[in-house]
Protein backbone atom coordinates (compact mmCIF):
# COMPACT_ATOMS: atom_id res chain seq x y z
CA UNK A 1 0.00 0.00 0.00
CA UNK A 2 1.64 3.06 -1.52
CA UNK A 3 1.05 5.97 1.64
CA UNK A 4 -0.76 8.65 0.26
CA UNK A 5 -2.75 12.11 1.62
CA UNK A 6 -4.88 14.48 -0.05
CA UNK A 7 -5.14 18.10 0.90
CA UNK A 8 -7.62 20.97 0.02
CA UNK A 9 -5.12 23.59 0.88
CA UNK A 10 -1.66 24.16 -0.29
CA UNK A 11 -0.40 25.09 2.94
CA UNK A 12 -0.42 21.55 5.14
CA UNK A 13 0.77 19.67 1.56
CA UNK A 14 3.83 21.66 1.51
CA UNK A 15 4.42 21.27 5.04
CA UNK A 16 3.90 17.50 4.29
CA UNK A 17 6.41 17.57 1.10
CA UNK A 18 8.92 19.38 3.53
CA UNK A 19 8.64 16.71 6.04
CA UNK A 20 9.39 13.46 3.45
CA UNK A 21 11.84 15.57 2.39
CA UNK A 22 13.96 16.05 5.69
CA UNK A 23 12.75 12.39 6.28
CA UNK A 24 15.25 11.73 3.34
CA UNK A 25 12.66 10.37 1.03
CA UNK A 26 14.44 11.15 -2.75
CA UNK A 27 12.35 13.90 -5.05
CA UNK A 28 11.89 10.89 -7.75
CA UNK A 29 10.17 8.58 -5.63
CA UNK A 30 7.54 11.67 -4.58
CA UNK A 31 4.41 11.54 -6.62
CA UNK A 32 3.10 15.30 -6.44
CA UNK A 33 -0.44 16.22 -8.55
CA UNK A 34 -0.98 19.85 -8.23
CA UNK A 35 -3.95 21.40 -9.57
CA UNK A 36 -1.83 24.67 -10.26
CA UNK A 37 1.65 25.26 -9.48
CA UNK A 38 2.51 26.12 -6.03
CA UNK A 39 5.28 28.51 -5.25
CA UNK A 40 8.87 27.23 -4.91
CA UNK A 41 7.28 23.97 -5.28
CA UNK A 42 10.69 23.02 -7.30
CA UNK A 43 12.91 24.40 -4.47
CA UNK A 44 11.16 22.07 -2.21
CA UNK A 45 11.38 18.93 -4.13
CA UNK A 46 15.31 19.85 -4.90
CA UNK A 47 13.90 19.50 -8.38
CA UNK A 48 16.57 20.26 -10.95
CA UNK A 49 15.60 23.76 -13.44
CA UNK A 50 13.93 21.81 -16.45
CA UNK A 51 16.58 20.83 -19.36
CA UNK A 52 13.84 22.81 -21.69
CA UNK A 53 15.80 25.16 -22.26
CA UNK A 54 18.44 23.72 -23.92
CA UNK A 55 15.95 22.36 -26.65
CA UNK A 56 14.97 26.63 -26.82
CA UNK A 57 18.99 27.48 -27.25
CA UNK A 58 19.09 24.59 -29.61
CA UNK A 59 15.79 25.32 -31.76
CA UNK A 60 16.99 29.34 -31.50
CA UNK A 61 20.38 28.69 -32.98
CA UNK A 62 19.27 26.78 -35.86
CA UNK A 63 17.27 29.47 -36.83
CA UNK A 64 19.49 31.93 -36.41
CA UNK A 65 21.70 29.86 -38.71
CA UNK A 66 19.30 28.41 -41.22
CA UNK A 67 17.79 32.44 -41.36
CA UNK A 68 21.43 33.37 -42.57
CA UNK A 69 22.56 30.51 -44.44
CA UNK A 70 19.18 29.78 -46.18
CA UNK A 71 19.24 33.28 -47.93
CA UNK A 72 22.68 33.33 -48.62
CA UNK A 73 22.97 30.13 -50.27
CA UNK A 74 19.72 30.21 -52.18
CA UNK A 75 20.89 33.73 -53.67
CA UNK A 76 24.27 32.34 -54.59
CA UNK A 77 22.20 29.26 -56.50
CA UNK A 78 20.86 31.64 -58.88
CA UNK A 79 22.24 35.26 -58.86
CA UNK A 80 19.79 38.17 -59.44
CA UNK A 81 20.44 41.43 -58.92
CA UNK A 82 17.30 43.59 -57.50
CA UNK A 83 17.60 46.96 -56.70
CA UNK A 84 20.93 47.33 -57.31
CA UNK A 85 21.50 45.93 -54.34
CA UNK A 86 24.28 43.71 -53.32
CA UNK A 87 23.52 40.04 -53.72
CA UNK A 88 24.26 38.91 -50.49
CA UNK A 89 23.01 41.58 -48.31
CA UNK A 90 23.13 41.46 -44.36
CA UNK A 91 20.67 43.66 -43.10
CA UNK A 92 17.30 42.55 -45.01
CA UNK A 93 18.40 39.10 -44.23
CA UNK A 94 18.29 39.66 -40.26
CA UNK A 95 14.89 40.11 -40.70
CA UNK A 96 14.32 36.50 -42.06
CA UNK A 97 16.99 35.55 -39.03
CA UNK A 98 15.32 37.33 -36.15
CA UNK A 99 11.86 35.46 -37.61
CA UNK A 100 13.38 32.26 -37.66
CA UNK A 101 14.91 32.56 -34.57
CA UNK A 102 11.85 32.76 -32.81
CA UNK A 103 9.75 30.45 -34.61
CA UNK A 104 12.14 27.56 -34.44
CA UNK A 105 12.86 28.31 -30.62
CA UNK A 106 9.29 28.22 -29.75
CA UNK A 107 8.69 25.51 -31.75
CA UNK A 108 11.52 23.28 -30.27
CA UNK A 109 10.46 24.57 -26.58
CA UNK A 110 7.10 23.16 -27.12
CA UNK A 111 8.44 19.69 -28.83
CA UNK A 112 10.65 19.14 -25.87
CA UNK A 113 8.37 20.07 -23.34
CA UNK A 114 6.01 17.29 -24.67
CA UNK A 115 9.07 15.29 -24.76
CA UNK A 116 10.23 15.73 -21.48
CA UNK A 117 6.89 15.70 -19.50
CA UNK A 118 5.80 12.74 -21.11
CA UNK A 119 2.71 14.17 -23.29
CA UNK A 120 0.76 12.99 -25.05
CA UNK A 121 0.31 10.27 -22.26
CA UNK A 122 -2.06 7.65 -24.04
CA UNK A 123 -2.75 6.44 -20.19
CA UNK A 124 -3.35 9.73 -19.38
CA UNK A 125 -6.11 10.65 -22.32
CA UNK A 126 -8.07 6.93 -21.97
CA UNK A 127 -7.94 6.59 -18.29
CA UNK A 128 -7.14 10.43 -16.57
CA UNK A 129 -6.34 10.35 -13.00
CA UNK A 130 -8.39 13.33 -11.88
CA UNK A 131 -7.56 14.60 -8.27
CA UNK A 132 -10.15 18.03 -8.32
CA UNK A 133 -8.93 20.87 -6.94
CA UNK A 134 -6.98 18.65 -4.36
CA UNK A 135 -2.99 18.45 -4.01
CA UNK A 136 -1.85 15.28 -4.00
CA UNK A 137 1.00 13.62 -2.52
CA UNK A 138 2.30 9.64 -2.89
CA UNK A 139 5.60 8.14 -1.22
CA UNK A 140 7.18 5.68 -3.26
CA UNK A 141 10.13 5.18 -1.50
CA UNK A 142 8.44 1.62 0.82
CA UNK A 143 9.66 -1.33 -0.18
CA UNK A 144 12.83 0.10 -2.33
CA UNK A 145 14.95 0.86 0.26
CA UNK B 1 -14.97 33.18 1.50
CA UNK B 2 -12.70 29.76 1.85
CA UNK B 3 -10.59 29.03 -0.75
CA UNK B 4 -12.02 26.20 -1.61
CA UNK B 5 -15.25 27.74 -2.56
CA UNK B 6 -13.40 30.31 -4.48
CA UNK B 7 -11.60 27.62 -6.48
CA UNK B 8 -15.20 25.87 -6.69
CA UNK B 9 -16.86 29.12 -7.80
CA UNK B 10 -14.40 30.02 -10.48
CA UNK B 11 -14.94 26.72 -12.38
CA UNK B 12 -18.53 26.75 -11.83
CA UNK B 13 -18.54 30.08 -13.32
CA UNK B 14 -16.15 30.30 -16.09
CA UNK B 15 -17.94 26.52 -16.90
CA UNK B 16 -21.05 28.04 -16.92
CA UNK B 17 -20.22 30.14 -19.74
CA UNK B 18 -19.80 26.86 -21.72
CA UNK B 19 -22.90 24.96 -21.16
CA UNK B 20 -25.36 24.93 -23.68
CA UNK B 21 -25.82 28.70 -25.20
CA UNK B 22 -29.32 30.36 -25.38
CA UNK B 23 -31.33 31.56 -28.62
CA UNK B 24 -29.41 35.31 -28.65
CA UNK B 25 -26.24 33.43 -29.45
CA UNK B 26 -27.29 31.12 -32.06
CA UNK B 27 -28.93 33.96 -33.90
CA UNK B 28 -25.29 35.82 -33.21
CA UNK B 29 -23.24 33.24 -34.63
CA UNK B 30 -25.44 32.25 -37.52
CA UNK B 31 -25.61 36.19 -38.26
CA UNK B 32 -21.71 36.26 -37.77
CA UNK B 33 -21.59 32.93 -40.32
CA UNK B 34 -23.80 34.35 -42.76
CA UNK B 35 -21.53 37.42 -43.27
CA UNK B 36 -18.48 35.28 -43.18
CA UNK B 37 -19.81 32.99 -46.41
CA UNK B 38 -21.01 36.05 -48.10
CA UNK B 39 -17.61 37.20 -47.43
CA UNK B 40 -16.58 33.97 -49.30
CA UNK B 41 -18.82 33.88 -52.17
CA UNK B 42 -17.83 37.28 -53.14
CA UNK B 43 -13.94 36.27 -52.79
CA UNK B 44 -15.08 33.19 -55.25
CA UNK B 45 -16.83 35.96 -57.57
CA UNK B 46 -13.75 37.58 -57.87
CA UNK B 47 -11.50 34.87 -58.59
CA UNK B 48 -14.00 33.65 -61.41
CA UNK B 49 -14.52 37.71 -62.91
CA UNK B 50 -11.34 38.64 -61.84
CA UNK B 51 -9.53 41.55 -59.96
CA UNK B 52 -11.49 44.39 -62.61
CA UNK B 53 -14.25 43.89 -59.64
CA UNK B 54 -12.61 45.36 -56.66
CA UNK B 55 -11.40 49.81 -56.76
CA UNK B 56 -8.06 49.10 -57.12
CA UNK B 57 -6.23 49.80 -60.52
CA UNK B 58 -3.81 52.33 -61.52
CA UNK B 59 -2.69 54.70 -59.67
CA UNK B 60 -4.02 52.92 -56.44
CA UNK B 61 -3.26 49.51 -56.41
CA UNK B 62 -3.39 48.93 -52.77
CA UNK B 63 -6.70 49.26 -51.50
CA UNK B 64 -9.31 48.04 -49.08
CA UNK B 65 -7.55 44.46 -48.66
CA UNK B 66 -4.62 45.92 -47.65
CA UNK B 67 -5.74 48.12 -45.34
CA UNK B 68 -8.00 45.33 -43.63
CA UNK B 69 -4.15 43.26 -43.97
CA UNK B 70 -2.67 45.57 -41.90
CA UNK B 71 -5.86 46.29 -39.80
CA UNK B 72 -6.27 42.69 -38.62
CA UNK B 73 -2.59 42.00 -38.33
CA UNK B 74 -2.53 45.13 -36.06
CA UNK B 75 -5.49 43.52 -34.11
CA UNK B 76 -3.58 40.58 -33.32
CA UNK B 77 -1.04 42.84 -31.03
CA UNK B 78 -2.60 43.32 -28.07
CA UNK B 79 -3.13 39.84 -27.55
CA UNK B 80 0.36 38.99 -27.70
CA UNK B 81 1.10 42.06 -25.21
CA UNK B 82 -1.15 41.21 -22.85
CA UNK B 83 -0.31 37.25 -22.22
CA UNK B 84 3.30 37.78 -23.03
CA UNK B 85 4.28 41.18 -22.16
CA UNK B 86 2.45 42.05 -19.16
CA UNK B 87 3.61 38.17 -17.88
CA UNK B 88 7.06 39.24 -18.02
CA UNK B 89 6.31 41.91 -16.28
CA UNK B 90 3.68 39.80 -13.53
CA UNK B 91 0.51 42.60 -14.15
CA UNK B 92 -2.32 41.09 -11.99
CA UNK B 93 -5.16 42.14 -13.78
CA UNK B 94 -3.52 40.29 -17.42
CA UNK B 95 -4.86 36.73 -16.01
CA UNK B 96 -8.35 38.47 -16.94
CA UNK B 97 -7.90 39.24 -20.46
CA UNK B 98 -5.24 36.80 -21.22
CA UNK B 99 -7.50 33.83 -22.92
CA UNK B 100 -9.61 35.86 -24.66
CA UNK B 101 -7.16 38.28 -26.24
CA UNK B 102 -5.06 35.76 -27.38
CA UNK B 103 -8.08 34.02 -28.82
CA UNK B 104 -8.56 37.05 -30.34
CA UNK B 105 -4.52 36.93 -31.76
CA UNK B 106 -4.98 33.89 -33.29
CA UNK B 107 -8.39 34.54 -34.91
CA UNK B 108 -7.21 37.83 -35.96
CA UNK B 109 -3.89 36.89 -37.84
CA UNK B 110 -5.98 34.20 -39.12
CA UNK B 111 -8.23 36.88 -40.91
CA UNK B 112 -5.22 39.26 -41.89
CA UNK B 113 -3.34 36.33 -43.33
CA UNK B 114 -6.50 35.81 -45.86
CA UNK B 115 -5.74 39.26 -47.52
CA UNK B 116 -2.93 39.20 -48.98
CA UNK B 117 -4.07 36.01 -50.77
CA UNK B 118 -7.52 37.86 -51.79
CA UNK B 119 -5.00 40.94 -53.06
CA UNK B 120 -3.26 38.48 -55.08
CA UNK B 121 -5.76 37.59 -57.44
CA UNK B 122 -4.79 34.53 -58.84
CA UNK B 123 -5.17 32.95 -54.99
CA UNK B 124 -4.26 29.68 -56.13
CA UNK B 125 -0.51 30.41 -56.53
CA UNK B 126 -0.16 31.80 -52.52
CA UNK B 127 2.39 28.91 -52.14
CA UNK B 128 5.04 31.16 -54.48
CA UNK B 129 5.32 33.23 -51.50
CA UNK B 130 7.19 30.91 -50.21
CA UNK B 131 10.60 29.99 -50.64
CA UNK B 132 10.48 26.22 -52.25
CA UNK B 133 12.75 24.08 -54.44
CA UNK B 134 10.62 24.55 -57.89
CA UNK B 135 11.24 23.51 -61.66
CA UNK B 136 11.99 26.69 -62.12
CA UNK B 137 14.89 27.01 -59.71
CA UNK B 138 13.79 30.12 -58.81
CA UNK B 139 13.78 31.42 -55.38
CA UNK B 140 12.25 34.31 -53.76
CA UNK B 141 13.63 37.64 -52.89
CA UNK B 142 14.83 38.02 -49.55
CA UNK B 143 15.57 41.76 -49.50
CA UNK B 144 12.20 42.25 -50.46
CA UNK B 145 9.66 43.19 -47.48
CA UNK B 146 7.02 41.12 -48.65
CA UNK B 147 8.93 38.32 -48.10
CA UNK B 148 9.37 39.18 -44.80
CA UNK B 149 6.28 39.90 -44.46
CA UNK B 150 5.78 35.93 -45.28
CA UNK B 151 8.24 35.00 -42.38
CA UNK B 152 6.91 37.59 -39.98
CA UNK B 153 3.45 36.68 -40.25
CA UNK B 154 3.78 33.30 -40.17
CA UNK B 155 5.83 32.77 -37.62
CA UNK B 156 3.80 35.22 -35.55
CA UNK B 157 0.60 32.74 -35.89
CA UNK B 158 2.67 29.84 -35.37
CA UNK B 159 4.18 31.50 -31.85
CA UNK B 160 0.41 32.68 -31.26
CA UNK B 161 -0.86 29.33 -31.32
CA UNK B 162 1.39 27.14 -29.78
CA UNK B 163 1.24 29.88 -26.61
CA UNK B 164 -2.25 30.00 -26.72
CA UNK B 165 -3.06 25.96 -26.88
CA UNK B 166 0.11 25.53 -23.87
CA UNK B 167 -1.99 28.02 -22.05
CA UNK B 168 -4.94 25.78 -22.45
CA UNK B 169 -3.16 22.89 -21.40
CA UNK B 170 -4.45 22.79 -17.36
CA UNK B 171 -7.21 24.17 -18.12
CA UNK B 172 -8.53 20.96 -20.87
CA UNK B 173 -7.76 18.76 -18.31
CA UNK B 174 -9.63 20.90 -15.42
CA UNK B 175 -12.81 20.63 -18.18
CA UNK B 176 -12.56 17.03 -18.70
CA UNK B 177 -14.04 16.23 -15.50
CA UNK B 178 -16.91 18.59 -15.60
CA UNK B 179 -17.93 17.03 -18.95
CA UNK B 180 -18.79 13.70 -20.19
CA UNK B 181 -19.98 11.40 -23.09
CA UNK B 182 -17.75 12.82 -26.48
CA UNK B 183 -17.54 16.28 -25.26
CA UNK B 184 -15.48 14.49 -22.23
CA UNK B 185 -13.21 12.75 -24.80
CA UNK B 186 -12.77 15.91 -26.97
CA UNK B 187 -11.04 17.84 -23.81
CA UNK B 188 -9.34 14.11 -22.89
CA UNK B 189 -7.50 14.36 -26.07
CA UNK B 190 -7.23 17.93 -26.67
CA UNK B 191 -5.39 17.73 -22.70
CA UNK B 192 -2.94 15.40 -23.82
CA UNK B 193 -3.33 13.59 -21.10
CA UNK B 194 -1.98 16.48 -18.99
CA UNK B 195 -2.23 15.10 -15.05
CA UNK B 196 -0.55 18.00 -13.12
CA UNK B 197 2.56 16.31 -11.90
CA UNK B 198 5.34 18.17 -10.07
CA UNK B 199 7.29 16.80 -13.65
CA UNK B 200 5.26 18.37 -15.74
CA UNK B 201 4.84 21.97 -13.88
CA UNK B 202 8.56 22.19 -13.88
CA UNK B 203 8.63 21.53 -17.05
CA UNK B 204 5.30 23.56 -17.88
CA UNK B 205 6.32 26.74 -16.32
CA UNK B 206 9.69 26.78 -17.64
CA UNK B 207 8.12 26.20 -21.49
CA UNK B 208 5.25 28.96 -20.41
CA UNK B 209 8.30 31.54 -19.30
CA UNK B 210 10.42 31.36 -22.97
CA UNK B 211 7.68 31.20 -24.47
CA UNK B 212 6.72 34.61 -23.78
CA UNK B 213 10.38 35.72 -24.02
CA UNK B 214 10.01 34.85 -27.52
CA UNK B 215 7.07 36.26 -28.37
CA UNK B 216 7.60 39.80 -26.68
CA UNK B 217 10.30 40.67 -29.23
CA UNK B 218 7.24 39.48 -31.66
CA UNK B 219 5.04 42.57 -30.40
CA UNK B 220 7.57 44.66 -31.96
CA UNK B 221 9.22 43.17 -34.73
CA UNK B 222 5.75 41.74 -37.09
CA UNK B 223 4.13 45.28 -37.41
CA UNK B 224 7.57 47.04 -38.17
CA UNK B 225 7.66 44.00 -40.73
CA UNK B 226 4.61 45.12 -42.12
CA UNK B 227 5.49 49.11 -41.75
CA UNK B 228 8.71 48.27 -43.72
CA UNK B 229 6.31 47.27 -46.78
CA UNK B 230 5.15 50.98 -46.85
CA UNK B 231 8.84 52.31 -45.65
CA UNK B 232 11.40 50.35 -47.60
CA UNK B 233 9.30 52.15 -50.72
CA UNK B 234 10.30 55.59 -52.08
CA UNK B 235 6.76 56.83 -51.91
CA UNK B 236 6.11 60.16 -50.43
CA UNK B 237 4.22 59.63 -47.29
CA UNK B 238 5.38 56.11 -47.19
CA UNK B 239 9.51 56.50 -46.88
CA UNK B 240 9.69 57.50 -43.18
CA UNK B 241 11.80 56.27 -40.23
CA UNK B 242 9.42 56.79 -38.01
CA UNK B 243 6.59 54.37 -39.44
CA UNK B 244 7.70 51.13 -37.66
CA UNK B 245 7.26 52.96 -33.85
CA UNK B 246 4.23 54.54 -35.20
CA UNK B 247 2.69 51.62 -36.74
CA UNK B 248 3.59 49.50 -33.52
CA UNK B 249 1.87 51.73 -31.21
CA UNK B 250 -0.97 52.00 -33.38
CA UNK B 251 -1.46 48.35 -33.48
CA UNK B 252 -0.97 47.84 -29.75
CA UNK B 253 -3.83 50.86 -29.44
CA UNK B 254 -5.67 49.02 -31.95
CA UNK B 255 -5.93 45.91 -30.17
CA UNK B 256 -6.62 47.10 -27.05
CA UNK B 257 -9.80 48.75 -27.95
CA UNK B 258 -10.60 45.30 -29.59
CA UNK B 259 -10.04 43.47 -26.39
CA UNK B 260 -12.86 46.21 -25.17
CA UNK B 261 -15.24 46.06 -27.75
CA UNK B 262 -14.97 41.25 -27.31
CA UNK B 263 -14.44 41.42 -23.12
CA UNK B 264 -17.16 43.96 -22.16
CA UNK B 265 -20.39 42.55 -23.80
CA UNK B 266 -18.95 38.94 -23.03
CA UNK B 267 -18.27 39.34 -19.30
CA UNK B 268 -21.74 40.81 -19.48
CA UNK B 269 -23.49 38.03 -21.26
CA UNK B 270 -21.29 35.23 -19.47
CA UNK B 271 -21.81 37.02 -16.20
CA UNK B 272 -18.08 36.92 -15.61
CA UNK B 273 -18.68 40.57 -13.61
CA UNK B 274 -16.96 38.99 -10.42
CA UNK B 275 -13.60 37.98 -12.41
CA UNK B 276 -13.43 40.25 -14.65
CA UNK B 277 -13.85 43.62 -12.57
CA UNK B 278 -13.68 47.53 -13.27
CA UNK B 279 -10.24 47.39 -12.30
CA UNK B 280 -9.01 45.28 -14.70
CA UNK B 281 -10.89 47.56 -17.42
CA UNK B 282 -9.40 50.38 -16.16
CA UNK B 283 -5.89 49.19 -16.41
CA UNK B 284 -6.57 48.09 -19.51
CA UNK B 285 -8.10 51.56 -20.26
CA UNK B 286 -4.74 53.31 -19.19
CA UNK B 287 -3.02 51.26 -21.77
CA UNK B 288 -4.94 52.67 -23.83
CA UNK B 289 -4.83 55.66 -23.31
CA UNK B 290 -0.94 55.93 -23.54
CA UNK B 291 -0.92 54.43 -27.16
CA UNK B 292 -3.16 56.60 -27.75
CA UNK B 293 -0.88 59.59 -27.01
CA UNK B 294 1.68 57.84 -29.22
CA UNK B 295 -0.25 57.79 -31.74
CA UNK B 296 -1.18 61.18 -31.89
CA UNK B 297 2.75 62.11 -31.22
CA UNK B 298 3.55 59.84 -34.44
CA UNK B 299 0.69 61.89 -35.86
CA UNK B 300 2.31 65.07 -35.34
CA UNK B 301 5.94 64.02 -35.95
CA UNK B 302 5.20 62.73 -39.57
CA UNK B 303 3.71 66.37 -40.51
CA UNK B 304 6.76 67.72 -39.05
CA UNK B 305 8.96 65.68 -40.44
CA UNK B 306 7.85 66.33 -43.93
CA UNK B 307 7.41 70.27 -43.03
CA UNK B 308 10.99 70.18 -41.79
CA UNK B 309 12.52 68.21 -44.80
CA UNK B 310 11.49 70.76 -47.26
CA UNK B 311 10.94 68.11 -49.40
CA UNK B 312 8.74 69.20 -52.24
CA UNK B 313 6.96 65.99 -52.56
CA UNK B 314 6.55 64.91 -48.71
CA UNK B 315 5.11 68.49 -48.13
CA UNK B 316 2.95 68.20 -51.40
CA UNK B 317 1.43 64.72 -49.98
CA UNK B 318 0.45 65.89 -46.18
CA UNK B 319 -1.22 68.75 -47.63
CA UNK B 320 -3.38 66.69 -49.48
CA UNK B 321 -3.94 63.92 -47.27
CA UNK B 322 -4.65 66.92 -44.31
CA UNK B 323 -6.88 69.16 -47.03
CA UNK B 324 -7.33 66.49 -50.20
CA UNK B 325 -9.94 64.62 -51.69
CA UNK B 326 -9.79 62.26 -47.90
CA UNK B 327 -9.57 64.97 -45.81
CA UNK B 328 -13.08 63.80 -43.71
CA UNK B 329 -11.53 59.95 -43.18
CA UNK B 330 -8.57 61.92 -41.89
CA UNK B 331 -10.65 64.29 -39.70
CA UNK B 332 -12.54 61.61 -38.32
CA UNK B 333 -9.43 59.84 -37.81
CA UNK B 334 -8.21 62.45 -35.57
CA UNK B 335 -11.25 62.63 -33.58
CA UNK B 336 -11.18 58.86 -33.36
CA UNK B 337 -7.81 58.14 -32.07
CA UNK B 338 -6.39 61.43 -30.85
CA UNK B 339 -9.06 63.83 -29.30
CA UNK B 340 -11.78 61.14 -27.92
CA UNK B 341 -9.12 58.83 -26.11
CA UNK B 342 -8.38 62.12 -24.49
CA UNK B 343 -11.58 61.41 -21.95
CA UNK B 344 -9.55 58.97 -20.84
CA UNK B 345 -7.59 61.47 -18.84
CA UNK B 346 -11.13 61.76 -16.28
CA UNK B 347 -11.27 58.43 -13.61
CA UNK B 348 -14.86 58.47 -14.05
CA UNK B 349 -14.94 58.02 -17.64
CA UNK B 350 -12.27 54.50 -17.10
CA UNK B 351 -14.69 53.16 -15.14
CA UNK B 352 -17.96 53.58 -17.19
CA UNK B 353 -18.38 50.69 -18.75
CA UNK B 354 -20.96 51.29 -21.62
CA UNK B 355 -18.95 54.52 -22.62
CA UNK B 356 -15.61 52.35 -22.71
CA UNK B 357 -17.46 50.51 -25.32
CA UNK B 358 -18.46 53.10 -27.40
CA UNK B 359 -15.21 54.42 -27.58
CA UNK B 360 -13.80 50.85 -27.78
CA UNK B 361 -15.34 50.70 -31.40
CA UNK B 362 -14.84 54.42 -32.41
CA UNK B 363 -11.11 53.42 -31.90
CA UNK B 364 -11.10 50.82 -33.85
CA UNK B 365 -13.01 52.98 -37.15
CA UNK B 366 -10.27 55.83 -36.58
CA UNK B 367 -7.52 53.19 -36.24
CA UNK B 368 -9.52 51.07 -39.60
CA UNK B 369 -9.55 54.71 -41.28
CA UNK B 370 -5.90 55.32 -40.22
CA UNK B 371 -4.75 52.76 -42.09
CA UNK B 372 -6.90 53.27 -45.51
CA UNK B 373 -5.45 57.05 -45.33
CA UNK B 374 -1.70 55.94 -45.27
CA UNK B 375 -2.03 53.88 -47.80
CA UNK B 376 -4.50 55.31 -50.38
CA UNK B 377 -3.70 58.73 -50.36
CA UNK B 378 -0.05 58.27 -50.48
CA UNK B 379 -0.50 56.11 -53.83
CA UNK B 380 -3.25 58.41 -55.15
CA UNK B 381 -0.97 61.48 -55.75
CA UNK B 382 2.67 60.27 -56.35
CA UNK B 383 4.99 62.22 -57.94
CA UNK B 384 3.82 62.95 -62.12
CA UNK B 385 0.19 64.63 -62.07
CA UNK B 386 -0.09 62.40 -65.11
CA UNK B 387 -0.77 59.52 -62.84
CA UNK B 388 -2.85 61.00 -60.27
CA UNK B 389 -5.62 59.68 -59.52
CA UNK B 390 -8.64 58.71 -56.89
CA UNK B 391 -10.05 55.73 -55.51
CA UNK B 392 -13.36 54.14 -53.89
CA UNK B 393 -13.86 50.69 -52.80
CA UNK B 394 -16.22 48.17 -54.99
CA UNK B 395 -19.15 47.12 -53.20
CA UNK B 396 -17.41 43.81 -53.81
CA UNK B 397 -14.18 44.94 -51.75
CA UNK B 398 -16.67 46.17 -48.83
CA UNK B 399 -18.19 42.80 -48.70
CA UNK B 400 -15.35 41.38 -48.61
CA UNK B 401 -13.96 43.14 -45.58
CA UNK B 402 -17.37 42.72 -43.83
CA UNK B 403 -16.85 38.52 -44.30
CA UNK B 404 -13.81 39.02 -42.32
CA UNK B 405 -15.46 40.39 -39.56
CA UNK B 406 -18.06 37.83 -39.81
CA UNK B 407 -14.60 35.17 -39.88
CA UNK B 408 -13.57 36.92 -37.13
CA UNK B 409 -16.68 37.00 -35.26
CA UNK B 410 -17.69 33.26 -36.00
CA UNK B 411 -14.75 32.26 -34.76
CA UNK B 412 -14.55 33.88 -31.66
CA UNK B 413 -18.15 33.18 -30.91
CA UNK B 414 -17.23 29.22 -31.39
CA UNK B 415 -14.28 29.83 -28.70
CA UNK B 416 -16.60 30.94 -26.39
CA UNK B 417 -18.60 28.06 -26.17
CA UNK B 418 -15.80 25.23 -26.55
CA UNK B 419 -13.05 27.07 -24.87
CA UNK B 420 -12.98 28.44 -21.06
CA UNK B 421 -12.82 32.05 -21.77
CA UNK B 422 -10.68 32.89 -18.63
CA UNK B 423 -7.58 30.90 -17.26
CA UNK B 424 -9.59 29.33 -14.85
CA UNK B 425 -5.78 27.68 -13.74
CA UNK B 426 -4.44 31.38 -13.59
CA UNK B 427 -6.99 32.73 -11.41
CA UNK B 428 -6.83 30.57 -8.85
CA UNK B 429 -2.95 31.17 -9.16
CA UNK B 430 -3.92 34.62 -8.88
CA UNK B 431 -5.89 34.23 -5.85
CA UNK B 432 -2.87 32.84 -3.93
Amino acid sequence: MIPRWEYEDPEPFVKKLKELRERGVPADRIAVLMPYPVHGFEQIMGLKPSPLRFFTLGGALTGLVLGFAFPILTVRDWPLITGGKPLISIPPFVVIAFALTILLGALASFVGFLHLSRLPSVPGIQNPEEHGNRFVIEDHSEGVS
Amino acid sequence: MSRRAFFEGVERDVLAAMKRPRPSYWIALTAAALVFACGLALWGYQMVRGMGVAGIRHPVGWGVYITDFVFWVGIAHSGTLISAVLFLFRAGFRSSFNRFAEAMTVFAVMTAGLFPLIHLGRSWFFYWLFPYPSQRLLWVNFRSPLVWDVFAVSTYFTVSAVFFYVGLLPDLALIRRHTRGIRQWFYRVLSLGWAGTARQWNHYNQLYLFLAALATPLVVSVHSVVSWDFAMSMVPGWHTTIFAPYFVAGAIFSGTAMVLTLGIPMRRILGLEKYITKDHFESLTKMLLVTSLIVTYAYIVEIALAWYSGHKFETAHFSYRLFGHYRGMYAIMVICNCLLPLTLFVRKLRRNIPYLFVLSILVNVGMWLERFVIIVTALAKEYDPYSWGTYTPSWVEIGITAGSFGMFFTFFLLFTKLLPVLSITEIKEREE
